[in-house]
């Protein structure tokens, strides 16, 4: 479990670090955290001529508030989103996703754009950039774009990037006003990739009704997905037994989830469906309770 | 306050039953223990293995010229290249219906499993050496295969090896009394199908081994992460042509085994001979993926097995038929049999069972081979067992903790011979089962669970009583009908001339915290103080004979040795120390280094005896100075049962079909216990063992041969999330009749974990009536017993 040879080449800045990209194309692999791409390299499944270290690189470790937007440095740790202040308050839903993000060596390392950039298609970060309309900043030498996430993740550990790209950055919509939150997540062990994930944020009207559900998932299919046609589901909708079999009825209808050794695909099709409805209920519940203390 | 008048030496304080911090553990915690992987060596090369990606094919060629052109490359072997310098290591047995399988360094015309060693690499770095496999070309040529027990023990299954005629290398059978009339007059029966999937032991670190050729000596030195050290030196003297005095075999600090490093490995045998081949030292350290491909594995029985009993619950007679997957290869020195035979071995377990019938056949399949696995076979046959114990309960209707009360067998008939020929001296079988219940308040836990029920939640209780043979002396083998003596073991103590107490043993303490333990009963019994203790182990030159440290033995027979030892270097020290006091030794005693006399004032320190008797001549007559050493052997014939109950609730999720243990009591009788901090954390390591046998660790290989669990992304084992607060019952009953009082307990944990899990699952989905009888319980799994039952419910109505 040795890798193969490869250059190492710390850039001092991202134009440093675009400028070797540049040079190496396919060759090149850019390092941020390593916590996924290490291991794939000492299996010598990946085995970049070049590994471009960005760790140094001033300014990327940073987490900011842009009003109705956060903007994730590709250096923003798991550790930093976990503990960051304006997370925690205006996308409270990805403050309870990070309980569910690996263990504490990997969280203070592993960085939120490595993840989305990895494409693992049972992480929890992919999900939430999907759902919370993520714009991923893309730089190369020559140019400059921006994608959104459902145009980035492009299949099972494949991204939208060029040889030559990197990811700068990526900014990801902070939650409305007094919508209600809340993840669900199984895993085989405490954090470990998700058997079958979901994260839930609502709000709801003045008659008790589901309004502006947005619902991401991940670990059921070839890519963490944002599952529009069930947020049409439940919008205007009340919150009962009825419409949580049609959820997960929707869910057993939409999904094709993979088989693997640790489950089937029915199996998956089922977790999600309980996931789902435990997601929506806490999600609800915390909505009406904003209203109560808004209007309070 | 007065001072505790220690002249009556049963008031001294013993060190034995002591919560003694564990003396290794300054170098193990603080990064200064030294690992075969830590160990350099001038001029060292390293080894890689390319391994087979065929379950079974016959090697047609091997291509290693582009290897070659890699720096740092040094040479490339396969088993051609060691003909005629090295035998096979044959596991042989006394037993009928045995075939012995040859083990070699590297496969020799063909290949068995996926991970089996076929060439090996040699380079001045590991970068190096994995570089050069990536360019050794393999052409295999595909033969058949069974990768399943039930298909490769059929008569017109493809063979693995030839030479045996058959691919059932194992067959065995216990009888008492006509279990099958038993049956036919049984008031009930019940039975099912019962299964352990394999497992991988996973100790931290990864087997390692160093060999170094001393040009000078013509000797060798293999230095081995194994814990059977004496056993590997014996062995591969043999196959290497090296007079004994020749090889000289040393575990050094060695991060656990759980039994997987308790065989002797091919690569043990390689790096031995790339040694003397090339005359520099050869390091092979094992990863993460070659021990979960390679390592030798545990359980994958496949146990049908019936229960007879009457309408009072009292258990008439017991029949199981086994097949046992063991692999590719049967072990050495252990053989196909130590795992398999195990099962029909402890399968009526400490239950008193008239009539009985097991079988068991033991069948190669393209898998790594099974091995020395913690608990070996008796967590497959406790899981049945117990599974058994449990269904008669609920078929008549009786609680599971009184049928067990039942049927245990009772203080009065011990030594109790159970049908296969075991023989239970007395242990607190039933104290055990008391002790456990009550630790929970089994009355109050039994209504805790209903209330938790009518909430709808899925909550059950599950128990497993179970026992097994520690301390084995040479009267049996530890594997059945195994050649090798595992039944005696010798301590060297000696003081030198500065009071130090050197005690060697033939040990080899893996995490066991054996020199604690060990040093703990020379102060006892010799009188010394810790301090001055040196224990050293897991060196095949230490004493005349050795093999190292498994099947719960080290306690009984390396304590045991330690105890006897002493007391002879004792009586030495005071007969030396009565001529320098001028004083009877009879009237002398010696407490933490210093002798003292009944009838004066007089003192002496064990140094000033021991300076005395060294470096002061004239002090003690010429003709009745003796040398202050001893060594003894110790042999306890016999073994003795350390018998436990487990006890626990736990809670499914009927979404999720996870697992959370809520409760768990382990109710043990390990006899005398030297130091009850080492062994609650033995009892948590196993227990943690068994949770992760029980809900989550699985070595998976599919139709096509392959393993597809193959690292630990998918080969899961247990974290501290997974693991309840355990609470541990001693129960110290009769002890048992060897020097110490000892009884084994490093393995029950993993004994009794998986079937009480078993049960309480089972007990949890008893309104679906559902069993769960194979392990682990995955989610899948779960889901899929939930789906069946509510399909054939719904079918009913």
């Amino acid at each position: 479990m040795k890798p193969a040879r490869f250059d190492y080449v710390r850039a001092e800045s991202v134009d440093h670090a675009l400028e070797v990209l540049s040079q190496n194309g396919d060759e090149a692999k850019i390092i941020a955290g390593g916590q996924s791409l290490m291991p794939m390299i000492n299996f010598r499944l990946v085995k970049p001529s070049v590994l471009i270290d960005i760790n140094r690189i001033p300014g990327l470790e940073i987490i900011e508030d842009k009003g109705d937007r956060v903007h994730m440095g590709a250096l923003a740790r798991h550790r930093m989103t976990a503990c960051d202040a304006t997370i925690r308050r205006k996308i409270p839903v990805l403050h309870e996703v990070m309980h569910h993000v690996a263990h504490m060596t990997i969280r203070n390392r592993g960085t939120f754009c490595g993840s989305v950039c990895h494409a693992d298609p049972a992480a929890e970060m992919p999900m939430i950039v999907q759902m919370l309309d993520g714009e991923i900043e893309i730089a190369s030498a020559s140019k400059r774009r921006v994608l959104p996430a459902a145009a980035f993740l492009v299949g099972s550990l494949v991204n939208a990037l060029e040889p030559d790209e990197m990811v700068t950055g990526i900014t990801i919509g902070t939650s409305p006003a007094g919508a209600g939150w809340a993840f669900e997540e199984f895993s085989r062990r405490h954090g470990d990739f998700a058997m079958a994930a979901i994260a839930v944020t609502l709000r709801t009207d003045d008659g008790r009704a589901i309004r502006d559900a947005r619902i991401g998932m991940t670990g059921v299919g070839e890519t963490a997905m944002r599952l529009h046609g069930l947020e049409t589901l439940l919008e205007e909708r009340q919150l009962d037994d009825l419409l949580l079999g049609e959820v997960a009825e929707w869910l057993n209808d939409n999904l094709s989830p993979n088989a693997d050794i640790h489950a089937s695909a029915d199996y998956r099709r089922n977790l999600s469906g309980v996931l789902a409805g435990r997601a929506i209920r806490r999600a609800h519940a915390r909505a009406l309770e904003m209203r109560t203390i808004g209007h309070g | 306050m007065t001072k505790p008048d220690y002249s009556d030496v049963t008031m001294r304080p013993k060190l034995v039953g002591k919560r003694i911090k564990r003396t290794e553990d300054l170098r193990l915690l603080t990064g200064t223990g030294e690992y075969v992987d830590d160990m350099q060596a001038p001029g060292m090369l390293h080894v890689a293995i390319r391994r087979s990606d065929q379950p079974h094919a016959k090697i047609v060629s091997i291509d290693a010229t582009d290897a070659f052109e890699v720096p740092g490359i040094v040479a490339v072997f396969d088993m051609s290249d060691f003909e005629g310098e090295c035998e096979p290591a044959v596991p042989t047995s006394r037993m009928k219906d045995y075939y012995a399988t040859p083990t070699w360094p590297l496969a020799r015309g063909k290949v068995r499993y996926v991970g089996e060693p076929v060439v090996a690499v040699v380079a001045e770095s590991r970068y190096a050496a994995e570089d050069a496999l990536e360019h050794i070309r393999i052409e295999y040529e595909a033969l058949p295969f069974a990768i399943r027990q039930v298909d490769a023990v059929k008569d017109d299954a493809p063979l693995l090896h030839e030479e045996a005629g058959t691919n059932v290398i194992i067959k065995r059978e216990f009888v008492r009394a006509d279990v099958d009339e038993v049956f036919r007059t049984a008031a009930h029966t019940v039975g099912g199908t019962f299964r352990m999937t394999r497992k991988c032991a996973s100790p931290m670190e990864n087997r390692s081994y160093m060999a170094q050729w001393d040009k000078r000596r013509r000797s060798l030195t293999l230095y081995t992460s194994s814990n059977i050290p004496g056993v590997v030196r014996d062995v591969l003297s043999g196959c290497l042509g090296l007079s004994s005095h020749q090889l000289r075999v040393v575990a050094p600090d060695v991060g656990g085994s759980f039994g997987g490093k308790g065989s002797l490995y091919g690569e043990e045998m390689l790096v031995c001979l790339l040694a003397r081949k090339l005359q520099r030292p050869v390091k092979y350290v094992a990863d993460r993926l070659e021990d979960i491909a390679a390592m030798s594995q545990a359980f994958d029985e496949l146990i049908e097995a019936e229960l007879a009993f009457d309408d009072e619950g009292h258990f008439l007679g017991l029949r199981a038929d086994v097949i046992g997957d063991v692999g590719a290869f049967s072990i050495y020195p252990w053989t196909a049999a130590l795992e398999t035979v195990q099962v029909i071995s402890f399968l009526p377990g400490p239950y008193k069972i008239d009539a009985y019938r097991g079988r068991i056949r033991g069948v190669l399949t393209p898998k790594p081979p099974t091995g020395p696995y913690r608990g070996v076979g008796r967590p497959s046959s406790t899981l049945a067992m117990e599974r058994l114990v449990d269904m008669a309960a609920r078929r008549i209707g009786m609680d599971p903790a009184e049928i067990r009360r039942r049927n245990l067998v009772r203080d009065e008939d011990f030594p109790y011979r159970t049908a296969p020929g075991i023989i239970w001296d007395r242990s607190a079988f039933r104290d055990c089962l008391e002790g456990a219940c009550n630790a929970l308040d089994y009355p109050r836990l039994l209504k805790r669970r209903d209330r938790m029920r009518a909430e709808g939640r899925w909550v059950g209780i599950g128990i497993a009583s179970y026992a097994e043979l520690t301390g084995i002396g040479s009267r049996i083998s530890v594997a059945p009908g195994m050649p090798i003596n595992t039944g005696t073991e010798t301590a060297n103590i000696s003081i030198d001339s500065t009071g130090v107490v050197t005690a060697a043993f033939g040990v080899a303490s893996h995490g066991q915290g054996l020199e604690t333990t060990l040093a703990q009963i020379v102060a006892d019994e010799l009188g010394c103080s810790m301090g001055d203790i040196v224990v050293l182990h897991g060196d095949s030159s230490l004493v005349p004979m050795s093999s190292g440290t498994y099947a719960s033995r080290s306690a009984v027979l390396g304590g045991g040795a330690a105890a006897l030892t002493s007391r002879t270097l004792k009586a030495k020290v005071l007969a030396m120390a009565a001529i320098l006091m001028d004083a009877d030794a009879a009237d002398l005693d010696i407490h933490e280094g210093l002798v003292t006399s009944r009838t004066s004032n007089q003192s002496m320190t064990l140094r000033e005896v021991a300076t005395a008797v060294y470096n002061q001549m004239g002090r003690i007559p010429r003709d009745q100075r003796v040398d202050l050493t001893a060594q003894q052997t110790y042999d306890p014939y016999l073994g003795t049962a350390c018998s436990s109950t487990h006890l626990c609730m736990l809670e499914v999720d009927p979404g999720t079909y996870g697992v959370k243990i809520l409760n768990y009591v382990v109710s043990e009788d390990c006899g005398r216990i030297i130091n009850p901090m080492i062994v609650d954390g033995q009892v948590h390591g196993a227990v943690a063992q068994g949770i992760g046998a029980a809900l989550l660790e699985e070595v998976i290989h599919n139709d096509e041969g392959q393993s597809v669990a193959a690292s630990l992304a998918d080969y899961l084992l247990p974290v501290a999330t997974d693991i309840p607060d355990i609470e541990i019952v001693h129960i110290e009953a009769e002890l048992p009749n060897n020097v110490g009082g000892f009884r084994g307990m490093g393995e029950g944990g993993t004994i009794g974990t998986p079937a009480s899990i078993a049960n309480a699952l089972t007990d949890a989905l008893s309104h679906l009536d559902i069993g769960v009888d194979m392990l682990p319980a995955t989610p899948e799994r779960l889901f899929q017993l939930v789906r069946t039952a509510r399909t054939s419910e719904r079918a009913t109505i």
